[in-house]
Order: structure tokens, then sequence, then C-alpha cells
């Protein structure tokens, strides 16, 4: 399965705020109905874009300044693959970071792999990919 | 990923690009988005009544002349109403799309509930156009 090459079942572009990790969310949720992914997979799920959206919206653009948010998502037969991407300078310590610096150690808990990097055009990327219990109808 | 960009600049504050595969996914993930942009703009209720079934009638009738089997969309709304943009639509589509929401007894759902509704050239690809659908509440 190369999912990574599939044209993405579900794209969104929204400007990088607080109030927008909610339709993310929303989004995803349609998603785990429309395909019948079981609650707990789905609640995983959810939390884990959660967490890589709200990384965007607190660290990926200085403040005062908003930012694109772009958000994929892949099925496969027994996978699920989200990417998160934004447009800030990439994912490092940062002596100022608001937060307690769970959410990364928290994406890893829900996912069966995380792959962090930057793509050609040099924006950072969450690449996800949790397991499915339920086929896709 | 597709080649073809979601926006073709900055999005606007209240608005979500989104593109969406042919299928069961389409219709439950736009009118979720669309109620999300709609709450936040204070729309009352039954102009997001207006708004869903404007949603469902798109994503009933728009997937066969998407471009790539992608539903391309871009939702945005303001206190007054809300704009939907069905993008990517093949050469004539939007004609098609129009065409095929007429409900009998009821006539065209797009062009009732629309205030207004026009056909352009697709802002990010010149081979296809768009359709664009305003809901005015303010």
């Amino acid at each position: 399965m190369t999912l990574a090459t599939s044209a993405p079942d579900m794209e969104l572009a929204l400007p990088a705020r607080a109030a927008n990790i909610a339709v993310v969310r929303h989004a995803f949720g349609a998603l785990g109905e429309a395909f019948e992914i079981d609650e707990e997979t789905l609640s995983n799920i959810r939390l884990a874009v959660t967490e890589a959206c709200t990384n965007v919206v607190v660290h990926a653009y200085p403040d005062g300044e908003e930012g694109p948010l772009e958000v994929f998502a892949t099925l496969g037969d027994e996978k699920l693959e989200v990417l998160v991407r934004d447009e800030g300078p990439g994912i490092g310590p940062r002596a100022d970071s608001p937060g307690l610096g769970l959410g990364l150690p928290l994406i890893v808990s829900l996912t069966e792999s995380v792959v962090l990097g930057r793509d050609e055009e040099e924006r950072t990327e969450v690449r996800m990919t949790f397991p499915l219990s339920t086929g896709r109808p | 990923m597709t080649d073809t960009p979601l926006t073709s600049g900055p999005p606007a504050q209240n608005s979500v690009s989104l593109r969406l595969a042919n299928g069961p996914l389409a219709a439950p993930v736009l009118c979720r988005v669309v109620s999300m942009v709609l709450a936040r703009a204070n729309c009352p209720m039954d102009r997001l009544d207006d708004a869903l079934i404007v949603c469902d009638a798109i994503s009933a009738h728009a997937p066969p002349y998407a471009s790539e089997d992608r539903l391309a969309l871009t939702v945005a709304a303001d206190t007054r109403g809300l704009e939907l943009r069905v993008c990517e639509l093949a050469a004539r589509g939007a004609d098609k799309l129009l065409a095929d929401a007429v409900v009998p007894g009821v006539g065209n759902v797009l062009e009732r509930l629309s205030d207004d509704l026009r056909i352009e050239p697709c802002r990010t690809d010149g081979s296809h156009e768009e359709l664009i659908l305003k809901l005015r509440f303010g």
C-alpha cells in the first residue's frame, strides 16, 4: 500500500487560527461517519490531529501573523494517513514555548507511525498513520 | 498530494478550501464545514437550513463534472452571507450541474435558494470553471 502517492480523500486548507481547529475536528468526525470508523479509533485520530493542528496555530507563525494550515487525509485498506502541513520554520526546541511539550509525545502514542519533516517547498509536515479496524464501504 | 493548489492566495479569515473524493465523504464533510463557518458568521437557522440543502444538492450532482474525481470547493462567510464556490468543474460542467439540480415540483434548488449565482473561469486553472453561489442573511 502506498498511501503517500494516492490522491487524498479529503483536503482542507484554512487559516491557522485556533477557531479553525474545531472545523478540522468536525471534518474528521464526518470522515469517521462516512467510512464507519469505530468510535475509539476516531477519537484517537481526532485527538492526534487536534494536537498537530494546535502545534501549527501556536508555533508555526510569529505572533500577529497568520499563515495557512493544510490537512490531508488518505484512506487505505486498513490505514488512514493524515498529513498536517504549514509554512512555518519547522519543528524544533523553543525556549519561549507556551506549552508543556506534550503534543508530539501524545501524537506518537496515538498513532502507528509519525514522520516529521519538510517537503520540497520547505513546508513543515507532520505525517501520521493510524490503523483502521474497519474497511471502507 | 494533488498538483493544483486549493487556494490561489492567502485564505480569507472565515473561509475553508476543500477537496473531497467523490463518494460517501463529500456530503457529510461539506455540510459540517459549512455549518461551522456559518455558525461563526451568526447565520440565522433558516438560512443555515437553506445552505445545507444547497450543500446536499452540490454533493449529489457535482461529482460527474468534477476534475479527477475530486470535488473542489471554497466556503467563505461573514455576517452578511455565505459564498460557496464549486471549483475545477469541467467545461460546461457548471451549467450541467445547475440543470441537474432541478427537483420535480420544486424547481431548481440552487437557483431558488441562492441570492446570486454565476459561472466564472476557474481561478487556479483556466481550463475549468467555477459555479459561485451566494446566500445572503445579513
